[in-house]
């Protein structure tokens, strides 16, 4: 929210800096974006008269402008707005000048006709947010003043980020109340002196069958207004506000609503059939905003109808039909109070927000509504004459101003904060409209009507602490109660280590990607508002991720990648529960050995990434075991296994598809694992073991197999057949070529035999070795080499 | 030339001869043969002493001391020419290894933890050294959760705030959105423990991704967050004000100043930002911190009594504070990032430098 300094003060007599009142502010809790001086960026803009206008002749869109300024000679510019007409009075931002939005004028030539400077826009003064065309000046502006001096601009303007709890602090004179009250001076009262009535006007007719949702509402007819332009000081400050000046009448009104916090809403009299009634929708009543939206409301909205149509959604929007406008002679003015909660839940469904909405879904002060009507009213009569009636009044005023009454101690206060409270805070509360009484260390407090965020003794420690000011609690540190040692996960430090690069990936992806790995079922979960189709669905494997990130990777010069993630993968468990499984996986794809003076270029392959794998799992305390796996969908057949830690499957491994590989531009063979965390978590930790204290003994041998067994199978039987003492087998040398006859392979298997409790003899290594042979020889047929 | 004599001179120019020898050798090998072709058991030294035989009782102990005299004098001699030609040859062998110590060591693939993980890491460290529990809950989360418990009912301004992102849903089925916060742990959590029977006090820290329907240059629609709450008896914004100096200073690792600056949060009350003291001018005002000094990094407050009401626990008797941290934030302040974006595009140059 904009407001000017000078606004302020017209509530209070500030006597700081604004820059000093912004730290006031946000002391109070109401955050200053910014302090702007909208002057400093609009010096060398004047005020321009059109005194002639052509079309350019290269260029449908543009204009000649010749622009009197007071000089001898008038000012050629191209414009490309529409809005303006010859005799039009417009900011002129001359050669030189820097605009707020950084742009500096220059002399140019725009399609062969030379430009002395630029007509300008509100957005482009930087007194707004957007503009459709240029900022159209009234009549009697005098011709080559500074729009700034004009528009009287010359004044700080505070941009403060109201908390939604706060919408007593969402006008000029909510602001000014904590001002004064933190400050010590005196709120300056609105104009309480009532307008004219004349009895000749007939009070309108209102009907509120709603009352639950509108717990009040005043409404009176002024009629005959001569609707003009609003004074310039109003659309000044309006400017200065950010908001755009629209008629006299709605000026006033919206002025009205930043002075002192009520929103209201003017109809055109003779636009309404029949008399007012604030009533709730019935399913399906349609409704043409002032945006000229139609729109379909829902039954529980609540509206302001005539007997025709619905004239206004409450508290939120005016029909485009029956508002206010130039021609307007009758005037309905409306200022009433609506159900926040109601207000808030309608715009949203419907996707509106306005001035109006903000100010009462955050809670408007119910003081005010009458006030408004008063002020409203004497400004109409005022400026464009008229009579108005009397009020119509609809409600309890009285029960809505009453003031809640919260009880609490000073004690509890004080323990909250860990702060005394002293005395002189109760002044500042008393100034801010509350009524504090303490007794013998209990603390009643009155509520103002407009606090609607207070109602709980927590509250009032709020309110302390504000007018306190947060320096003053101390920092003290609670006593250290260790509850539960907290154990270090080592899992991406132990990968890590290993070479892996860590990357986070965003949890969804595209459905595309989720298919890539996962076949269709309806456990995907799928987002209703995803920022794209590529974010749409909660990832069921980490691989996609992976292989963006790879592919990210390896368009960037990278010869080889080596990453390893951990995050979570989502599914629909059943109706109520999601599954989310953590998980670690890993890719590995192109170079892991780049050419260098000590080894030739050496590019990953699958026994890389497994071993990897193994280690990490080693690290945690596990042994894996590989099964050949021949149906994991996008892992190739024969270079893929599911991974078991006992007999539970705790992952995959595998080469990743070469289609998909090239899908996402990866040229090499690309190699994936990944291991639900969460059924190895449930593990054992690693127990002591001594170191051997007796020598151990290492013998080879040396087979030729079938091709058709696997080494896990072959090494499972020599383990077997070693006996006791056997601790390790492996697998040495592996040969396939001259002198092993077709559909066989050379295998040279090394084991170690160890005993705790003595040193080993030729003997035991003998018998050994007899047993492997003849396990090898029964199990396998295989024959001993050489 | 009686027998003795010539023996001794037969042993003079032996020992002549196998000194000039050894001045000879040019390596340990060599020597060596020497050593046994003079000293040996086989010797040239004990082929001389084969004549002494022939000589009487009384000239033989003459003749041994002269033979023990040579024997010393060859086998000094013979050290000392080892000892040389040793340290000669290790020199040889030193120069002969010599290597250009500028070429490229073997080189490991450099793996790197991510930044974020580091952050999350050092924050819970200090957490948990301060007696924080750490507590994970659902990303995937229902609206009482996310929002109803902590006292931002469906009407609430605030809500619309969050930029939620909710999920196809059944007919029958509670609405389920990727929560907006981490604070959903701390109902999870207090409510965990008041349902098993359990009361306060609980300290706990809660790191976790988080999601907001936001995509620009300074939001990622994916996020972490860590929340810290505290309930006990008599817990006081004093204590939070302690934790939060205590925590910024630790892992910012200066003594930074804070400063707190009432807000609104729904679930918090009183509720304050909380600022420190700007890490890259001490304070003094630059660009990073708009010349203010300080830099914005969380939200805080004493826990709302209705936050505690819907998890049953009795708020006149307890109170809580609750925070909850920024990590991107905080590691970009820390680290000098300048762009959150580069966080989730992993580019492995990045990661491997900015990583631990
Ligand atoms: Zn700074």
């Amino acid at each position: 929210m904009k407001i000017p300094f000078s606004w302020l003060k017209e509530h209070v007599q500030l006597t700081k800096a604004p820059k000093d009142i912004a730290d006031d502010l946000v002391r109070l809790g109401h955050e200053v974006e910014s302090i702007a001086l909208p002057q400093a960026g609009v010096l060398g803009v004047r005020i321009g008269q059109i005194l002639d206008m052509k079309p350019h002749p290269d260029a449908d869109k543009l204009k000649l402008l010749k622009l009197d300024l007071g000089e001898a000679e008038p000012l050629a510019i191209v414009c490309g707005a529409s809005n303006m007409k010859q005799g039009d009075k417009v900011p002129v931002a001359t050669v030189g000048t820097n605009l707020p939005n950084g742009l500096t004028i220059k002399q140019g030539k725009i399609r062969g006709e030379v430009s002395f400077g630029m007509c300008c826009s509100v957005a482009e003064l930087g007194l707004a947010e957007d503009a459709d065309g240029l900022l159209i000046l009234p009549t009697d502006a005098p011709v080559g003043m500074e729009v700034g001096a004009y528009l009287e601009l010359e004044e700080a303007v505070l941009d403060l980020d109201i908390t939604p709890n706060r919408g007593d602090c969402m006008s000029a004179r909510g602001l000014a109340r904590d001002l004064a009250a933190d400050g010590n001076l005196p709120l300056i009262a609105p104009d309480e002196e009532p307008a004219d009535v004349s009895d000749s006007v007939a009070v309108p007719s209102v009907q509120v069958t709603a009352s639950n949702d509108c717990p009040l509402y005043m409404a009176r007819r002024i009629e005959g207004v001569a609707v003009s332009d609003a004074p310039d000081w109003i659309k000044a400050r309006l400017l200065a506000a950010g908001q755009r000046s629209i008629n006299g009448v709605v000026d006033i009104i919206n002025y009205t609503m930043l002075d002192l916090g009520q929103p209201m809403h003017a109809f055109d009299a003779d636009k309404l059939t029949g008399g007012l009634h604030v009533r709730a929708t019935v399913e399906g009543e349609s409704f043409l905003a002032l945006d000229g939206r139609e729109i379909t409301l829902h039954a529980g909205n609540i509206v302001i109808a005539d007997d025709k149509a619905v004239v206004a959604l409450a508290g939120i929007m005016g029909s485009e039909h029956t508002g206010v406008t130039e021609t307007t002679t009758n005037i309905v003015l409306e200022s009433a109070a609506f159900r926040a909660a109601l207000i808030s839940t309608t715009r949203r469904t419907h996707g509106l927000v306005s001035e109006s909405s903000m100010r009462f879904e955050r809670g408007v002060d119910p003081e005010m509504i009458a006030v408004a009507m008063n002020q409203a009213t004497l400004l109409i009569l005022e400026l464009f004459g008229g009579s108005a009636s009397e009020v119509i009044t609809i409600g309890d005023a009285d029960t809505l101003v009453k003031h809640k009454v919260v009880n609490t101690s000073i004690a509890r206060i004080e323990s909250r904060l860990g702060l005394t409270i002293p005395e002189s805070a109760d002044d500042v509360l008393n100034r801010m409209g509350f009524v504090v009484t303490r007794k013998e260390g209990l603390l009643e407090v009155e509520v103002p009507s407009h606090r609607h965020d207070v109602s709980l003794a927590e509250d009032i420690s709020e309110e302390y602490a504000r007018v306190i000011g947060f320096d003053a609690i101390p920092e003290v540190l609670p006593s250290l109660a260790t509850i539960k040692p907290h154990a270090v996960d080592t899992a991406m430090s132990s990968a890590t280590a290993a070479g892996f690069v860590q990357v986070i990936n965003y949890a969804f992806i595209s459905p595309a990607e989720q298919r890539l790995f996962t076949a269709a079922d309806d456990k995907d979960l799928v987002l209703q508002n995803p920022i794209s189709d590529a974010m749409s669905v909660m990832r069921r494997s980490v691989w996609p991720g992976l292989l963006n990130t790879a592919k990210h990777n390896m368009n960037r010069q990278q010869a080889g990648v080596m990453l390893v993630e951990q995050g979570r993968v989502y599914e629909k468990f059943d109706t109520e529960k999601n599954k989310e499984t953590n998980v670690i996986a890993w890719l590995m794809t192109g170079q892991i050995q780049a050419d260098a003076w000590y080894a030739k270029a050496n590019k990953a392959d699958f026994f890389d990434l497994k071993g990897a794998v193994e280690a990490w799992l080693e690290n945690r305390g596990l042994v894996a075991r590989f099964m050949a796996e021949e149906n994991k969908l996008g892992l190739q057949a024969g270079q893929c296994a599911k991974i078991f830690v006992g007999k539970a499957v705790v992952g995959f491994i595998g080469k990743v598809d070469t289609d998909i590989a090239s899908n996402f531009d990866l040229a090499s063979d690309v190699f994936v694992a990944e291991i639900n965390l969460d059924v190895l978590n449930a593990g054992k930790k690693a127990k002591f073991q001594p170191i051997p204290e007796f020598p151990s003994v290492e013998r080879d041998l040396v087979f030729l197999f079938d091709k058709k067994h696997s080494s896990e199978a072959i090494l499972q039987e020599v383990r077997k057949a070693g006996g006791q003492t056997l601790v390790e087998a492996g697998i040495f040398d592996r040969y396939i070529g001259k002198g092993v006859p077709e559909g066989f392979v050379s295998l040279g298997i090394r084991f170690v035999l160890q005993d705790a409790k003595r040193t080993l003899t030729q003997d035991d290594s003998d018998a050994a070795m007899k047993s492997i042979i003849k396990a090898m020889a029964d199990k396998f047929a295989a024959e001993l080499r050489g | 030339m009686s027998e003795i004599d010539s023996l001794k001179s037969e042993l003079r120019v032996l020992e002549e001869q196998a000194l000039a020898s050894f001045t000879q050798a040019t390596d340990l090998l060599a020597l060596q043969a020497l050593r046994v072709q003079y000293l040996g058991k086989k010797g040239a030294l004990t082929n001389v002493l084969k004549g002494v035989g022939r000589l009487s009782a009384e000239e033989r102990p003459v003749i041994g001391q002269f033979v023990n005299q040579v024997k010393d004098a060859l086998t000094a001699a013979l050290d000392a020419a080892e000892a040389t030609l040793s340290v000669a040859e290790k020199a040889k062998r030193i120069e002969a290894e010599r290597l250009d110590i500028t070429l490229a060591g073997r080189k490991a693939n450099k793996g790197a933890i991510h930044p974020v993980q580091q952050g999350l890491n050092e924050m819970c460290a200090i957490f948990a050294q301060m007696g924080f529990e750490i507590a994970e809950g659902p990303e995937v989360e229902d609206e009482f959760h996310n929002f109803d418990a902590l006292n931002i009912p469906q009407e609430h301004p605030a809500r619309a705030m969050h930029d939620t992102f909710f999920f196809h849903a059944d007919e029958a089925q509670q609405a389920k959105l990727l929560r907006t916060h981490t604070s959903p742990v701390q109902i999870r959590t207090m409510k965990g423990c008041v349902d098993s029977g359990g009361q306060p006090p609980l300290a706990v820290v809660a790191p976790g991704r988080v999601y907001r329907c936001d995509y620009d240059v300074t939001h990622s629609p994916m996020f972490h967050q860590v929340e810290v709450f505290k309930v006990d008896k008599d817990v006081s914004m004093a204590h939070l004000k302690g934790v939060l100096k205590h925590f910024l200073s630790t892992y910012f690792e200066k003594d930074l100043p804070i400063r707190l600056r009432p807000h609104y949060f729904p679930f918090t009350e009183p509720s304050a930002e909380v600022d420190v003291g700007c890490v890259f001018c001490a304070g003094k005002g630059c660009r990073i911190c708009k010349g203010s000094g300080w830099l914005e990094v969380l939200g805080s407050g004493m826990i709302h009594p209705n936050v505690l009401k819907a998890v049953g626990i009795d708020s006149s008797v307890y109170s809580g504070f609750a925070f909850g941290l920024g990590v991107e934030r905080l590691v970009m302040l820390k680290h000098g990032i300048p762009d959150l974006r580069l966080f989730f595009e992993n580019d492995v140059r990045f990661l491997r430098r900015m990583g631990a």
